[in-house]
């Protein structure tokens, strides 16, 4: 049968579980403000039963630590989902400095300054000005001035893509060292889990490989890949080895083309690097898709339009009655050798309004059909099968519809992200009111146990008096 | 169930969101265009691409119009003053011819000629801002001079037969000069200059051959009547252009109010959408501030 003494030893056991899982239900509350801290949750254990001539008898309780609330699939899942959000908030960032080197021009009738597409009409417009007084020195003037505006934003734009460019090759190779010295953190992470905790949840160390492996997946895209013994092995999501439980492979950066190429060991991994996802992947796709197709299109506007032009102007007659040669061309823009490089190079090669030929070849300067032709490249298919305006205007639209898609993408991932981390949250975090109950439970419970433990002991004092009362008070 | 402890941060999202609408749509109120950037209507930013296109193009053309305009009133005023120089000719001419007159009288009426031919040429030879109007494409050289050498003299035509037109924004070509040669010295009988130098070599001499002199009044006639018909076509010009001119400017009108309705901001919708967003965001403050309130916590109510 069960004693006294084993009763004292029961309740005394049941008052350390309840000071042990006090201090949990404490370390939650202090924890609950600290980033990355998993919610822990007391584990109570029944010890065996004795068996004592033939009864079973209870024998309390003992506390066995502390169980971290933790879904991995859940924290996978929000990690994936992290990944592409801060891909397309990247690109985003970068596509809302493309689209704001081309605002819409709100004004109606005369030409701003920065809007390529005004210029542009200026450009042809005037020459069509010119078609009403070939000879006249103000009215050729301002062909050369129009031309100038529009080659200076046409270059200007150019420039600025290409400087937006080189800072987001910037801010990708930056992101290399903070990727390298969290995939180094997680491999020691993973070497401590495997050695402490390998078949259960490592708390706190867990913790911090978590909120290592959100950060990551803030910047790349990866694959996490549970091993045994709760290892982790992380690779791109092109499958390149990052993390192979205990060791870590390096991201390392070169110089190829002119910007940065990343690499694991040896393979070049940009291009997935730049599907993969994460702020890397973002900037990767914004610095060799978004930005050098806008690039293109201004390319091929600038060359389209410097070329017909100038072969125009060659082939017709100036004011002074001279026609271009092939040893003294009379170019009005410095003429393109290749699509490539056309829009920064765009400037104007002519000084001498008296150049302009207005007049048809062996005409005299009185002539405008040569004016009138140049006037009306601006209704031809000169660009790319569309006449320049059209080309413009489809450049714009394709880039806005471009950011636009990329936002509402953004919009739906961020809600994503808010969504799978209001589940992870109401798992994982430390839930005030839940502590409080805890707490209070926790409480009753070792009031009780102090209680019975009183009750055991005046009980006790009783045996050993054996009825006289005042041997033992 | 449990719930997120941390709802307050996502109402901090929302409310964050709350005030950036409201900064859009504060911006749209103070400039007055609804779309800043691409992206907010990428279909509309490409259309008004094309319709600024259209509404500078009717600009130029309106400007150009304005030009050319004087340059063809010029000329068919000139071509009226030559009309009437010519008028004056004929019937000094036939007052010549009818036998009546005496040696003298017909060397003052081929003096007076002369100098009618004089005034036509420096008629023909008319410059508008420097531009000589009736030489073709060879507008910096006057196109007619008069050599006495032969008998009855010759007024040689120096430009060229070039005709330039003006491109409206549809594509309608007007054309702006008639070539000298096509009106003062036409082939045979339409020369008004081969007509004039014949009468005054007739009566240079003061004896009159009367059937010489009436063939040369007559062509002088003809020629006279050819002017008129060259006068026609440019006044036709000056009609198209008028009308082109219209057309433009109310298509310029057009285009302007659909490009204002696609790019403006309309006040009242963009104010409704403020005030509703503004409401939105008082809600969210009134609705942290209560849940924020230490009163909500378990622990507050324990002793």
């Amino acid at each position: 049968m069960g004693t006294i003494s084993s009763a004292f030893s029961l309740m005394s056991g049941a008052l350390n579980a309840d000071q042990s899982a006090l201090s949990i239900v404490a370390n939650n509350v202090a924890s609950a403000n600290t980033p990355g801290y998993t919610a822990e949750t007391p584990n109570w254990q029944e010890n065996a039963p004795i068996q004592i001539n033939g009864v079973s008898y209870g024998s309390g309780v003992t506390q066995t630590g502390a169980t971290s609330l933790r879904d991995r699939v859940l924290e996978e899942r929000l990690d994936q989902q992290r990944q592409l959000a801060s891909a397309s908030g990247a690109r985003l960032t970068a596509l809302n400095s493309v689209q704001a080197l081309f605002t819409p021009d709100s004004g109606s009738a005369s030409a701003k300054a920065g809007d390529i597409g005004s210029d542009m009409t200026s450009f042809f417009s005037s020459f069509a000005s010119l078609e009403a007084n070939p000879t006249n020195n103000a009215l050729r003037q301002q062909v050369l001035s129009s031309a100038s505006t529009l080659a200076g934003d046409v270059s200007n734009a150019a420039a600025s893509l290409n400087g937006q460019r080189a800072a987001l090759n910037q801010d990708a190779s930056g992101i290399t060292s903070q990727v390298n010295s969290l995939t180094g953190a997680i491999a020691q992470l993973n070497q401590q889990i495997q050695s402490t905790s390998p078949s259960a949840d490592a708390g706190t160390l867990e913790d911090q490989r978590q909120q290592d492996l959100s950060q990551l997946s803030k910047l790349i895209g990866i694959n996490q890949i549970t091993t045994e013994n709760n290892g982790l092995s992380i690779t791109t999501t092109s499958g390149q080895l990052l993390v192979s439980e205990g060791s870590s492979f390096q991201l390392t950066t070169g110089s190829a083309g002119g910007v940065t190429h990343f690499y694991v060991g040896t393979t070049d991994v940009t291009s997935q690097l730049a599907s993969g996802g994460g702020e890397l992947g973002g900037y990767l796709t914004a610095r060799d898709q978004d930005i050098p197709s806008v690039m293109n299109s201004l390319d091929q506007l600038a060359f389209s339009v410097s070329t017909q032009v100038n072969t125009l102007n060659d082939s017709g007659t100036d004011l002074d009655g001279v026609s271009g040669t092939v040893a003294n061309p009379l170019y009005i823009f410095s003429q393109p050798t290749a699509v490539a490089g056309s829009a920064a190079n765009m400037s104007v090669a002519m000084t001498d309004p008296n150049q302009i030929a207005a007049a048809g070849l062996g005409q005299g300067a009185g002539d405008n059909s040569n004016a009138v032709a140049m006037a009306s490249l601006a209704s031809q298919l000169i660009a790319n099968g569309q006449t320049p305006t059209n080309y413009y205007s489809n450049l714009v639209s394709t880039l806005g519809a471009t950011v636009s898609s990329v936002q509402t993408e953004n919009t739906a991932q961020n809600a994503s992200v808010t969504q799978l981390q209001t589940q992870n949250d109401a798992l994982s975090s430390v839930n005030l009111n839940d502590e409080a109950s805890s707490m209070e439970t926790l409480e009753r419970s070792y009031q009780a146990a102090s209680q019975v433990f009183t009750m055991l002991d005046r009980i006790m004092t009783s045996v050993l008096n054996l009825g006289v009362q005042t041997a033992v008070s | 169930m449990r719930v997120d402890p941390n709802y307050i941060s996502n109402l901090a999202t929302s409310l964050d969101q709350a005030q950036a609408n409201q900064e859009q749509l504060t911006a749209e109120l103070s400039s007055g265009v609804s779309i800043t950037a691409l992206s907010q209507n990428p279909t509309a930013s490409g259309q008004n691409v094309l319709l600024i296109n259209q509404i500078q193009q009717d600009d130029s053309f309106t400007q150009s119009s304005n030009l050319v305009t004087g340059q063809l009133q010029v000329a068919d005023s000139t071509l009226g003053s030559v009309v009437s120089q010519l008028t004056q000719a004929i019937s000094l001419a036939t007052s010549a011819n009818n036998g009546t007159m005496n040696a003298s009288n017909v060397k003052s009426i081929g003096n007076q000629i002369s100098g009618i031919l004089n005034e036509v040429q420096s008629l023909a030879n008319t410059n508008y801002q420097g531009q000589y109007i009736f030489a073709g494409g060879q507008t910096s050289t006057s196109p007619f001079s008069t050599s006495n050498a032969t008998s009855p003299a010759a007024t040689i035509y120096n430009g060229d037969q070039n005709i330039n037109y003006l491109e409206t924004p549809n594509g309608q070509k007007i054309q702006l000069n008639v070539p000298g040669s096509q009106i003062f010295s036409g082939s045979g009988a339409k020369s008004v200059f081969g007509a004039l130098n014949s009468l005054v070599a007739d009566y240079s001499s003061g004896a009159v051959n009367t059937a010489q002199a009436v063939t040369d009044t007559e062509a002088l006639g003809t020629a006279m009547n050819y002017v008129s018909q060259q006068r026609v076509t440019i006044d036709n010009s000056i009609t198209q252009l008028t009308a082109a001119s219209e057309a433009v400017t109310s298509d310029q009108t057009q285009l302007t109010a659909a490009q204002t309705n696609l790019m403006q901001a309309d006040v009242a919708t963009v104010s409704t959408q403020l005030s509703l967003s503004e409401t939105q965001q008082t809600a969210l403050e009134d609705v942290i501030a209560q849940l924020d309130s230490a009163s909500n916590s378990l622990f507050s109510k324990l002793q």
